[in-house]
């Protein structure tokens, strides 16, 4: 019997098995892809990163209308544009990042077709092209708190686990969404629905209290409930963390799971099915 | 002696009509009605192959299209999955099946060197180490630092060989690749791969190029209708394939299933006119049927008449400069008439070629297909006969007289 290192290649392998290790061997084409994607993302484009600050300020201006203006939330004391783009800063990651991975194995179908290599690498490079889009809501947040002279919640490191949840709640989705839009091509048409109706399921323009209790368990089953309340809880303080939070980390971690299994599932016939 | 490849009875089906990615509606109707895999829309593209690569070894799997060294390549290069049966590797694995995976157009040669060598498996520091030796190979040093889209395709391509050609695995998998790019870049590449096979490491080539399998390869894995036809010493293993091509004949192909965005779906050597032979001086048609699943602005296509001695006797083309058909999805009929076809007689085949105008990527290639027989029985040549050396073309020609009363005599004379 032959004992030297070999690769195999078999019919079938574990549902369970999914190789991390192979992921980290393959950590030079994850950076370099992540390099491209963030080159590409912004070649010729006249204002390049600037568009990442425009979105958000647009969507600022008529939540501030609106909410801030019009309805009047109650933010508990917090100006009006603070509280919302506390909110966005998870938000228009979790967006970008569904959006973005969920569609990186169908836009990369030319290169899977013809090179092995580990396929969660491409969703997972777009979560970190993702960040872009975090560091530069964070940094907007922070000259807008400059201006409203308010003071950062004593709770901001919490910033780092609840942008964790966030970033696995993206990647969770969008590996979900790669996979199912390799099956059915219906997908690709299911992401900008679910942005547009989670911004206002999720507590980004109002606050969670607002949503009556009898419908709480449900409301905190969107994960980015959990999440986007968090993040805000974290950067601007205010009241306790609602309890069904939980629920929204618990869909979290079981989303990413099932999402990187379903994945692993699939992955293997995506040259025959594409 | 060490084994590198071990392949233990491969065999992969795919399921016709269903293994395409579909709606979800067409999903969810079939949980509802069950309906089973009908016998008629599995097919085996690979049935019970086994064969073993010895370290250093350079082996060239052979066959004709739809014979199955895609689907087996694929399964190599683990890109697709066998259905049964199990491989070994044993080494690090390169595999080639195209050049250039992954170019980015708006990046420059330098960052798409680094984007593709990490693509084909090497690491950073592997293409920092090589880049300047690669750089000098692709020859565009000059505008290494501008974006690709303003490169000229064979720019493009040279600069993908390059980085190709750098890769230092312990087993090497190349496809066809080689049948792009111009010639003397081809002859570089050739010479390339040939030190790698020598240098010990081991290759699996496949190609339809009989030239290159020959200089490439010491032994060769002959595929058939999906089944190991035989495994032996590459010119035994030719000397076969051609045999068998021959008795092959069939002059119309027909595929049913398609492996690429463009595929041709049936091809077909018309007569000029019905219920008579190809014959000298008469019009002679290719039918081509394609589909165009996804819009390919820049496809190409040509194709070679090609005699029993493997020449290629004559070349036709329609390149998109030309008219661009790929440019709208759907199934187009195209075909190339030839009004007045001069070859002499014997038996021909054609070898289509269908690539994009970037250069970088060959679609299709289908290699001495619609055999047909070409006869010159219509010209008069009655006081010697025939010999097959005698020519591979017959052009028209007009004999003179000259002096006082000149006359011409225009040749060859047609019976009546």
């Amino acid at each position: 019997m032959d004992k030297r290192n070999f690769t195999l290649i078999v019919s079938s392998r574990p549902w369970w098995k999914v190789d991390f290790r192979e992921l980290l061997d393959y950590r030079d084409l994850f950076l370099v892809l992540t390099y491209k994607d963030l080159r590409v993302r912004y070649a010729q484009t006249f204002l390049g990163l600037a568009w990442v600050v425009v979105q958000p300020i647009v969507t600022l201006f008529i939540f501030t209308l609106i909410f801030g203006k019009a309805i009047n939330v109650d933010t508990g004391g917090v100006p009006y544009p603070i509280f919302a783009l506390a909110g966005m800063s998870a938000w228009n990651y979790f967006a970008f990042v569904m959006a973005q991975s969920g569609g990186s194995i169908i836009g990369a179908q030319d290169m899977v077709k013809k090179i092995y290599f580990p396929r969660l690498v491409l969703p997972l490079s777009k979560a970190i092209v993702g960040l872009v889009d975090f560091v530069v809501a964070l940094v907007l947040l922070g000259v807008v708190m400059l201006y409203y002279q308010q003071p950062f919640s004593s709770n901001v490191g919490f910033v780092f686990v609840f942008f964790l949840f966030n970033f696995f709640c993206s990647l969770a989705m969008g590996v979900w969404l790669s996979a199912l839009t390799i099956r059915f091509r219906d997908f690709q048409h299911v992401v900008p629905f679910m942005v547009q109706i989670g911004l206002y399921a999720s507590p980004i323009a109002y606050p969670s209290s607002m949503v009556p209790e009898k419908w709480q368990l449900y409301y905190y089953l969107n994960p980015m409930a959990g999440i986007v309340e968090g993040m805000r809880w974290s950067l601007i303080g205010g009241g306790e963390l609602s309890h069904y939070s939980y629920i929204s980390f618990g869909i979290t971690v079981l989303l990413f799971i099932t999402g990187v299994l379903y994945f692993h599932r699939t992955e293997r016939i995506i040259a025959d099915i594409v | 002696m060490n084994r590198a490849i071990e392949v233990e009875a491969i065999s992969k089906r795919y399921e016709l009509g269903r293994h395409k990615s579909g709606s979800l509606g067409d999903s969810l109707r079939h949980i509802f009605t069950r309906d089973r895999v009908e016998e008629d829309s599995e097919f085996w593209a690979l049935k019970n192959i086994s064969f073993q690569v010895n370290e250093g070894e350079a082996v060239g799997i052979i066959g004709r299209n739809g014979a199955g060294k895609s689907t087996l390549l694929k399964i190599l290069s683990r890109i697709t999955y066998p259905t049964s049966g199990n491989i070994k590797l044993f080494g690090r694995v390169s595999s080639l099946l195209e050049v250039g995976t992954g170019f980015h157009p708006e990046l420059s040669g330098r960052e798409n060197i680094y984007l593709n060598g990490t693509i084909l498996g090497m690491r950073r520091s592997e293409v920092k180490a090589k880049f300047d030796e690669i750089v000098e190979f692709s020859g565009v040093s000059k505008f290494i630092d501008t974006p690709i889209k303003h490169y000229s395709s064979g720019m493009k391509v040279r600069l993908a060989f390059a980085v190709a050609a750098h890769l230092e695995p312990e087993i090497l998998i190349i496809d066809e690749v080689l049948a792009v790019g111009d010639f003397d870049f081809q002859k570089k590449c050739l010479g390339k791969m040939q030190q790698v096979a020598g240098e010990g490491r081991t290759v699996l080539f496949v190609s339809h190029n009989m030239e290159a399998v020959q200089k490439l390869t010491s032994s060769c894995v002959y595929l058939v209708e999906g089944r190991l036809n035989c495994m032996s010493d590459t010119k035994s293993v030719i000397g076969r394939y051609l045999q068998r091509s021959e008795s092959g004949l069939n002059s119309t192909y027909y595929n049913r299933v398609g492996s690429s965005d463009i595929y041709m779906k049936e091809i077909k050597v018309v007569r000029g006119f019905a219920g008579v032979e190809h014959s000298w001086g008469n019009e002679l048609t290719v039918e081509f049927d394609i589909v165009i699943n996804r819009e390919t602005k820049g496809a190409c296509l040509s194709f070679q008449i090609v005699n029993a001695e493997n020449v290629n006797v004559g070349y036709y083309w329609l390149y998109a400069s030309d008219y661009d058909f790929g440019a709208r999805e759907g199934e187009i009929k195209i075909k190339c008439v030839i009004p007045e076809a001069k070859l002499f007689e014997g038996k021909y085949w054609i070898t289509t070629w269908l690539s994009d105008r970037s250069g970088l990527r060959l679609i299709e290639n289908l290699d001495r297909i619609c055999s047909f027989d070409f006869h010159i029985n219509n010209i008069v040549h009655d006081e010697y006969p025939w010999a097959p050396s005698d020519a591979t073309y017959l052009d028209k020609a007009n004999w003179v007289f000259e002096g006082s009363s000149p006359v011409t005599i225009k040749m060859p004379r047609l019976r009546q």
